[in-house]
C-alpha cells in the first residue's frame, strides 16, 4: 500500500516569484522566501517518489461550459503555465511526468470512497500548479498526479465538502496498490480581491488571514469549516474561496494541527501562508 | 441577461492572442451571432467595465479582459477602475 509521508500547503501567487527576485525585497518577502525554502527541504527530507498536487485552474481551461468541481489529470505528461500567464507575470515553466497508474488508481478508489472525480487526458497546469511546484520541487524529477479543484466559478463546493474530499484522498492514498511514498502539495491563498473595489497590493482582509491561520495552526477544523462560508470568504475578498484548498489539506491531515504553519504579511502583495504536516514522522516510533 | 456569454468573450480575449487581435480589430464582428443583450454587447464593444461589472461579469475575468482590450491610457485605467466600480458593490457573478 502507498504511504502518505508529507503534506505541504503554500500560496500560488504569480507575483510572488517576481517579488523574491527583486533587488531589495521587503523583509516580509525575504522571510516568506525562507519559509518556502524550508518547505522545499521538508518535502525533500521525506523522500517522496510521487507528488499529488492539488490546485485550481483559473478559468483558463475548465470553464462554465463544463465545470468539474474535482478533477484528476491522467495524461502521460503535464506542463504549464499558459502563454498569457507567462506574458503577464514572467513566471517559470514546469514540466512533469504524470504517474498515470496512480492517477487511475485514485480515480477508481474515489468512486469507492465517495468522490466521483472527473478526469482529463488533455490539459495544462496553470500558475496554481507551476508556482508551488517550482518552489517545492524545482528539480522537476518526480512524477505527479494533478487534482484540479473549482474555486473560481460559483457554486463552488462548501468548505465541508473540501474537507471530506481531503479525508477521502487520504484513504485513497492509503489504499493505492503500490509502495509509493506520496507527498502532497496544495496551493491556495488567503484573502484576496481581484477585479473588485477592494483590490490593492496587500491582503484585502488581514484579520481573516490571521484568524484562519491561527485556527489551522491549532487544528480547529470544525471552526474553520463553520467560519469559511462563501459569504465570509467573499466579504474577505472576491477570490478568497481559493482558501478552500487548505481546508482540503486539513481533511488529508485527518483534522490534526500541522507540525508547522505561519503567515507573512508583505505590503507589496497578499498574505503568504505556509503549512506542513509531517505525516510519516507521526507514525514512526 | 447572458453572463455566461459575456464571461466567454472575456476569457477568449485573455487566453487567445488571435481572439484579442480580432476583438481589437473589429469588436462588432467578433461579437456577431453571440447571444448577448444589447446592453452587454455595447458594454463589451466600448470596454465599459463598470457596466460589465454591474451586470455580474466575473471579476477575475474582467480584471484580465479590461486592460487587454483597453484602447486608452492604461495608467488612467488603473487609477479609475476601482472608483468606477465601487458604487455597484458586489454583484452576483454566478452564471
Amino acid at each position: 500500500m502507498a504511504k502518505l509521508v508529507e503534506i505541504i500547503g503554500v500560496t500560488h501567487s504569480p507575483n510572488f516569484p517576481g517579488l523574491i527576485a527583486e533587488a531589495n525585497p521587503e523583509p516580509a518577502i525575504v522571510q516568506a522566501a525562507e519559509d518556502y525554502e524550508s518547505m522545499k527541504k521538508r518535502m525533500a527530507g521525506f523522500t517522496p517518489d510521487l507528488l499529488v498536487v492539488i490546485a485550481s485552474d483559473h478559468l483558463n481551461q475548465f470553464f462554465m461550459d463544463n465545470m468539474p468541481p474535482f478533477l484528476i489529470g491522467k495524461a502521460p505528461r503535464a506542463e504549464g503555465p499558459f502563454a498569457h500567464e507567462v506574458r503577464t507575470f514572467g513566471i517559470a515553466p514546469y514540466r512533469a511526468e504524470i504517474d498515470v497508474g496512480s492517477a487511475k488508481s485514485l480515480l477508481r478508489l474515489g468512486s469507492k470512497l465517495g468522490v466521483d472525480f472527473a478526469f482529463s487526458d488533455e490539459f495544462r497546469l496553470d500558475h496554481a500548479f507551476t508556482v508551488p511546484l517550482n518552489f517545492i520541487r524545482p528539480e522537476m524529477d518526480l512524477p505527479i498526479v494533478p487534482i484540479f479543484t473549482n474555486v473560481m466559478a460559483p457554486p463552488i463546493p462548501p468548505a465541508q465538502r473540501f474537507y471530506e474530499v481531503g479525508k477521502a484522498i487520504r484513504r485513497m492514498i492509503d489504499e493505492m496498490p503500490s509502495e509509493k511514498r506520496v507527498g502532497v502539495i496544495s496551493s491556495g491563498h488567503l484573502a484576496i480581491e481581484i477585479g473588485g473595489p477592494k483590490e490593492g497590493r496587500s491582503s484585502s482582509d488581514p484579520e481573516f488571514d490571521q484568524r484562519m491561520m491561527d485556527l489551522i495552526g491549532r487544528g480547529e477544523t470544525e471552526t474553520v469549516i463553520e467560519e469559511a462560508t462563501w459569504d465570509r470568504m467573499m466579504a474577505a475578498g472576491n477570490v478568497t474561496p481559493g482558501f478552500s484548498n487548505f481546508v482540503l489539506l486539513m481533511g488529508l491531515a485527518d483534522g490534526k494541527a500541522p507540525d508547522t504553519s505561519g503567515v507573512r504579511f508583505p505590503k507589496s502583495k497578499g498574505s503568504v501562508p505556509y503549512m506542513a504536516w509531517d505525516i510519516e514522522a507521526r507514525v514512526l516510533p | 441577461m447572458s453572463r455566461y456569454q459575456v464571461d466567454k468573450v472575456m476569457r477568449q480575449v485573455i487566453v487567445d492572442e488571435k481572439a484579442l487581435s480580432a476583438f481589437q480589430a473589429d469588436p462588432e464582428k467578433f461579437l456577431q451571432g453571440r447571444d448577448l443583450t444589447e446592453e452587454e454587447r455595447k458594454a463589451l464593444i466600448n470596454v465599459d467595465y463598470a457596466t460589465l461589472y454591474r451586470l455580474g461579469a466575473h471579476p477575475f475575468l474582467l480584471n484580465g479582459f479590461t486592460p487587454r482590450a483597453w484602447k486608452g491610457d492604461r495608467a488612467a485605467l488603473r487609477a479609475e477602475y476601482r472608483k468606477k466600480i465601487a458604487p455597484f458593490g458586489y454583484p452576483d457573478f454566478a452564471t
